[in-house]
């Protein structure tokens, strides 16, 4: 009996702690992209994949060699960094003034958020042929749809970051007497900012697939022509190419919005 | 009635040979045909309708595209057997892969038949551009690089000694909106848009392609590597019963050997396809305007069709590597 009793006490308890958190594990995503490209390298020069499928990645590789080579790839590359800087600047300026004045201001809200939600569904590229319109075949409409591209989605992500700005915080300050000046640009403006940076590697994810529908009109040079060119000519490794350089500008993208996050949210603990 | 056993066979062997006899000794077979709502496939249109495929033994389904890529890419994906369109660099591209080849030809200009017209925008005509040479240095619009409105361009300004600055811009109808808003300054397109457009005054039409191509084979039939390797039979029985619909389309409108009342059966079969939202007489014009000769017995020009894979090299939009045999295969029609 006495035995009995004592057993449970002996038991060891299991640390039952831990896990459900992420750690870092540098390079493996490089090691799962480069197996993933072996395996389909092997694919194509065995044969099992045929090459109407997808093209070999050395190939690839090598019209990227091409590119540099000719200088074609800063040709295509630099007319699509300026659109892309020039109509992302527009629409997420644009966009963080009027999300904040949606989130500032009663009337401004009333008022615009039916209208947000009407133009945000609103297919941008379907409106291409408005835009040539409106804006002629050159830079200017390619600016245009960008900048409409990027507007919404930073509209909804800034209005959104500014309601869930910590409201103990706002009346704190109240209590201390800020004026709403101070208040705003103290306590709003640094609250609202990590839901506007989230919201703005959307607002870029979106500029650059529409790089693409916006090269789609009288652009002779530019990331997104190069691939529609490669498309109509039915040359994979050209296509590959090109899409590779639209992954490696989000990748660089979210990289930099990353940076400038951990150098603006510092004071967050 | 009472059967013994040797009527019992007998009558039996009878319904076999009966049933033998009332289908074909071969299999039909089945074969998908592409085409795009324009007067220059109003051949298939013909060989559909006036039943010439039924005839060689071929249930066709005729499969509609927007634009000549995406049927080339059908092809390749095993969706569509047969295509009728221009040789695009996307087409050379696929049949370098093993997809599919040229088999035979279709439309193609002809001196003395109305052809391609050379277009150019309102803004540039009171500019002073009222020849193609005058368009140097302008805006020429195209559809994709590589289709045959970069051809058509290029070797206009070949021969004006001119240079041009093209514009894709995807479709026909953004060509002809950014032509009329003066975006750009000059195209060529097939005669019945053509006309259409210079009627409504948005264009002024200034030259013949013709002119500058003449012998140009426009368009190519088309089919799938496996057709022509595996399928022979299918493909010539296609091909022979294509013709019978060319040659129909040819004598009653490019022709007009066969009189009035052949010409407007020919429109009226045609408008079941092409300018389906307009009552026939509106139509009948345009589909007049537009018929320009299709190749007999989808004979293949040679000559045009090595010139066009040259020029796509020459721009770089295929691989130099590229063989003329591999692209087109030449022993199923005569050639020129």
């Amino acid at each position: 009996m006495t035995e009995a009793r004592a057993e449970p006490r002996k038991r060891p308890v299991p640390f039952r702690g831990g896990g459900f958190r992420p750690e870092t594990r540098r390079g493996l995503g490089a090691v799962v992209l480069i197996g993933l490209l072996l395996v389909i390298e092997w694919g194509v020069a065995a044969g099992w994949i045929s090459p109407l499928t997808l093209p070999r990645p050395s190939d690839v590789i090598a019209t990227f060699g091409a590119l540099h080579e000719t200088g074609m790839l800063y040709a295509h590359l630099f007319p699509s960094l300026s659109r892309l800087f020039m109509g992302a600047l527009i629409g997420v300026s644009a966009g963080i003034a009027v999300g904040f004045m949606i989130g500032l201001f009663t009337y401004a809200r009333a008022g615009l958020v039916p209208l947000v939600a009407a133009l945000f569904p609103v297919p941008k590229i379907a409106l291409l042929p408005l835009f040539v319109i409106w804006f002629g075949i050159d830079e200017a409409s390619k600016y245009a749809l960008i900048a409409f591209g990027t507007f919404t989605p930073t509209v909804v992500a800034t209005y959104g970051a500014v309601d869930n700005v910590d409201r103990t915080l706002i009346r704190m300050g109240q209590s201390f007497g800020l004026s709403w000046w101070s208040i705003t640009r103290k306590i709003v403006l640094p609250g609202a900012m990590p839901g506007i940076l989230s919201g703005l590697r959307i607002s870029l994810a979106i500029g650059i697939i529409l790089l693409v529908a916006a090269e789609m009109l009288g652009a002779t040079h530019g990331v997104g022509a190069y691939i529609l060119e490669a498309g109509s000519l039915y040359d994979l490794e050209r296509l590959f190419a090109g899409v590779t350089i639209l992954s490696v500008l989000g990748i660089i993208v979210s990289a930099g919005i990353g940076r400038i996050e951990r150098r603006l949210l510092r004071w967050r603990v | 009635m009472r059967l013994n056993r040797r009527q019992t066979l007998s009558l039996m062997g009878g319904a076999a040979a009966a049933s033998g006899l009332a289908s074909p000794a071969i299999a039909r077979q089945r074969a998908v045909v592409g085409a795009l709502r324009l007067t220059s496939h109003a051949g298939s249109f013909a060989a559909y309708e006036r039943g010439y495929f039924d005839e060689a033994g071929l249930d066709v389904e005729l499969r509609f595209f927007d634009a000549a890529q995406p049927m080339a890419v059908a092809i390749a994906s095993g969706d569509v057997d047969f295509g009728i369109t221009a040789m695009t660099g996307g087409l050379i591209n696929l049949a370098a892969r093993g997809a599919l080849r040229v088999i035979g030809g279709a439309l193609q200009e002809e001196p003395g038949i109305d052809g391609q017209k050379i277009l150019v925008s309102n803004a540039a005509f009171e500019d002073g551009v009222r020849s193609p040479a005058d368009l140097d240095g302008r805006r020429f619009g195209i559809t994709q690089a590589g289709s045959s409105f970069h051809y058509m361009g290029s070797k206009i300004a070949a021969a004006e000694g001119i240079e041009l600055e093209y514009r894709p811009l995807q479709s026909v109808g953004a060509v002809i909106g950014a032509l009329q808003s003066g975006d750009i300054d000059g195209w060529s397109i097939v005669p019945h848009i053509a006309t259409a457009l210079d009627g409504s005054g948005a264009v002024h039409i200034i030259g013949d392609v013709a002119d500058y191509i003449p012998d140009y084979q426009v368009t190519t039939v088309f089919t799938s590597r496996e057709n022509v390797d595996d399928h022979r039979g299918l493909t010539q029985d296609f091909l022979g019963a294509f013709s019978r619909g060319v040659a129909d389309f040819n004598a009653a409108l490019v022709d007009a050997t066969e009189g009035d009342s052949a010409a407007e059966e020919m429109l009226r079969l045609i408008h079941n396809y092409v300018y389906t939202d307009q009552p026939f007489e509106e139509a009948s014009p345009s589909i007049r305007a537009g018929s320009m000769r299709l190749s007999p017995q989808a004979a293949l020009n040679l000559d045009s069709l090595r010139d066009q894979l040259d020029w796509f090299k020459r721009e770089d939009l295929i691989d130099e590597s590229i063989e003329f045999d591999t692209v087109v295969d030449t022993s199923f029609v005569e050639t020129q």
